[in-house]
């Protein structure tokens, strides 16, 4: 028994030696030691759409860098430019409210175009062989183009590369791959993007001198680390008077985030102004804290999450912004770009692409498609999605 | 009951054969390929098959020590855990200590061994009951992986790595000939070898076994370590073949393969089982999937099509041998 417990107790030191060393130096906890790419600042609805055509226009300037460096299908002498075509949709799985939503917006696409034609399946499970296996069939079986949501970027490149050489088109959106798998990947957010959004949306609720907390999954998962790694440096420029206090590691946990955003409050009492939720189960658990703590006034809770989960809180006023991505539009935006490039009319070297009701979408990172800036649910329009 | 009469004449064990589990699911897989190929030209070409072949290794190298474990009224529920572990320790073995790739890869295979180890020593010494044991190990492993990890995959490998993944060799993908060679060796020694009639003895009756002076927990230590070992070579082979390390690799695997072994006429309570029965239901599986899929059911539909198919066939198979068993 002694032993065991010895042995527990070394193994838990050693742990902690390992875990030691990450936290980065000057930054916020969570945040990765990546460098980072802050926009230029500005506040409200307006000012953010202004930028955000500034940074289309640099990232334009980049593109004479940053060359396109997806992949393309071979066989490409039969045309088929206005051609009715097939569509697959495979997304990460079926059966939850957001690929529900992705695939509405494709039908939505494909309906306007009256040429396409998409089916979507996927495993029931966010399953990487499951996938790989769907993906094969459908090559096998022979469709003109497929649409993915990638489970893993490297694990699914082979099935992809393999689908391009069948002469398929490949475009990818919400998850990508290894670039070279696909044509094109539609981006829904950057991640200074998101980073503005939400730091904007603080500052602009609780002043630009507001003291926040975070409630995070782990310090390490990647997307929340470069999000807030990409709050820090957005704010040290544009809000320097904005005061971290303290990163909190909720897992994806409903009980552990509602507790982790309650010690916040407990902790820092009137000191703080607002709570940065950083996956959506944190940041309706977070406002569920603060709605019990009767601290809604105090308190802005500003997150990204799903609109289902958040509806409560919106409309009943308690948080007023929750910032994502429109899945719709995501879905859409995927079915049009797909088009375009069977068309032809969207080629390696082109800056933007017309996306039916979006409108001109830039070209970033060399073959993504930029989506535009993140979507803000408030109360006006949040009780329009289901997911 | 008593155990059957092992009968040495040929003809005897043809006819034997035809009514016997195997032979009985035999036909319903050559049912279903020919239905499934009525629907589609593109399910019964060559190509195809062997992509199959490439997509069910995984699953059938992991089957044969399972086949072994359920003969003995066992089970292991971690191989799929254990599959993500080997894939982690593999991966970040190399990647973060610096292993050679090679060491990395022995690494990773003994860590899937030691994991069914543990499982074994458990079972044997402290009399847990596998299904607990192994529910158990289920999280642990997993969390092992994760918790090794962070969340992270490993990748990059070399092209060589990728050889017993996605290459082939005479035309046949590198990994099935690995599976071929597993089934034909551990197939034997199940069916021939005084280890496999141990097995079945254990199953039929354990206490009886003891009794007899078999030394039945080395039998099941060993087992267990074999089942850990034989996932630790699934999670290296589908390392390679998709090219990326993630400690969700594997999940549900085990239902895949229990599955499997079930289907092909082992049965749950132990004592009876053939690793041939267990390929036939990992071949009838992994192309029921397949055709379905290219005949246009989506994948949903396809899970509720294999379900209904795994108990027709146990309904069948039930029948004929109640019946078999009647005469």
């Amino acid at each position: 028994m002694k032993k065991t417990f010895a042995l527990t107790l070394i193994l838990a030191l050693l742990m902690a030696l390992v875990s030691m060393p990450l936290s980065a130096q000057d930054r916020w906890d969570g945040a990765d030691d990546l460098a980072v790419n802050p926009l230029a600042c500005g506040m409200g609805d307006e000012m953010m759409e202004d930028s955000d055509e500034m940074m289309d226009e640099d990232a334009d300037e980049d593109m004479g860098m940053m060359e396109y460096d997806g992949g393309q299908p071979a066989m490409m002498d039969d045309d088929m430019a206005g051609m009715d075509i097939v569509l697959v949709d495979v997304p990460k799985l079926v059966g939850i409210g957001y690929f529900a939503a992705t695939t509405l917006g494709q039908q939505q696409a494909a309906e306007e175009l009256g040429n396409v034609s998409v089916t979507t399946d996927a495993p029931t499970e966010a399953n990487i062989d499951d996938q790989i296996q769907v993906i094969d069939a459908y090559i096998t079986q022979g469709v003109d183009g497929i649409l993915f949501a990638a489970n893993d970027p490297v694990a699914i490149a082979p099935v992809l590369r393999k689908a391009l050489e069948s002469g398929i088109h490949v475009v990818g959106y919400d998850a990508n791959s290894e670039p070279d798998a696909r044509e094109w990947f539609v981006n829904q957010a950057e991640f200074n993007g998101i980073a503005k959004a939400l730091v904007d949306s603080l500052a602009d609720q609780m002043g630009e001198d507001a003291a926040f907390g975070i409630v995070t999954s782990t310090f390490t998962t990647p997307n929340q680390a470069r999000w807030i790694a990409e709050m820090w440096a957005y704010a040290s420029e544009c809000y320097p008077d904005l005061t971290w206090l303290e990163t909190l590691e909720a897992q994806e946990d409903a009980v552990l985030s509602f507790q982790q955003a309650q010690t916040l409050i407990n902790k820092y009492g009137e000191d703080m102004d607002g709570i940065f939720a950083m996956t959506s189960v944190a940041t309706p658990n977070s406002a569920d804290a603060v709605q019990q703590a009767d601290l809604c006034a105090d308190v802005a809770v500003v997150g990204l999450a799903t609109p289902n989960g958040m509806k409560p809180y919106v409309n009943n006023g308690c948080v007023r912004d929750v910032i994502l991505w429109n899945p719709v539009d995501l879905g859409y935006a995927a079915v049009y770009v797909t088009r375009a490039v069977v068309d032809g009319e969207f080629m390696p070297g082109d800056s933007s692409v017309m996306a039916g009701r979006l409108g001109e979408l830039m070209v970033v990172n060399g073959s993504e498609v930029l989506l535009g800036p993140p979507f803000v649910f408030t109360a006006d329009n949040i009780n329009d999605f289901d997911f | 009951m008593q155990s059957e009469p092992r009968n040495p004449t040929v003809v005897e064990k043809l006819r034997r054969h035809l009514i016997s589990q195997e032979g009985v699911l035999f036909i319903i897989m050559l049912v279903s390929v020919l239905f499934l190929a009525t629907r589609t030209d593109k399910f019964l070409t060559v190509d195809n098959l062997l992509q199959q072949g490439r997509f069910m290794t995984e699953v059938g190298l992991i089957a044969i020590p399972m086949t072994y474990i359920i003969i003995t009224g066992g089970i292991d529920l971690s191989v799929g855990s254990i599959l993500g572990l080997t894939a982690i320790v593999l991966g970040w073995s190399w990647q973060e200590l610096g292993f050679p790739l090679e060491l990395a890869i022995g690494a990773g295979i003994l860590s899937g061994t030691l994991a069914g180890f543990v499982n074994g020593l458990f079972i044997v010494r402290v009399g847990v009951p596998p299904l607990i044991m192994t529910l158990a190990t289920l999280a642990l492993f997993r969390g092992l992986a994760e918790g090794i990890s962070k969340a992270r995959s490993a990748r990059g490998y070399p092209e060589w790595f990728f050889e017993l993944g996605q290459g082939e060799f005479l035309g046949i993908p590198t990994q099935l000939w690995l599976l071929i060679v597993a089934v034909v060796v551990f197939g034997i020694v199940l069916a021939r070898t005084q280890l496999g009639r141990a097995l079945y003895a254990i199953g039929n009756n354990e206490t009886g076994a003891r009794f007899s002076g078999l030394t039945v927990n080395r039998y099941l230590l060993l087992i267990y370590t074999f089942s850990g070992f034989m996932s630790g070579v699934a999670g290296y082979i589908f390392v390679s073949r998709v090219s990326t390390t993630r400690s969700d690799m594997g999940t549900g695997i085990e239902l895949d393969v229990i599955a499997a072994v079930v289907l092909g006429g082992t049965s749950i309570f132990g004592g009876t089982g053939s690793v041939a029965g267990t390929m036939i239901g990992v071949v009838l599986i992994q192309l029921l999937k397949n055709g379905l899929a290219l005949s246009g059911v989506t994948s949903d539909a396809t899970i509720v099509v294999i379900g209904s198919v795994l108990i027709f066939a146990i309904l069948v198979n039930n029948f004929i041998q109640t019946r078999r068993g009647g005469n």
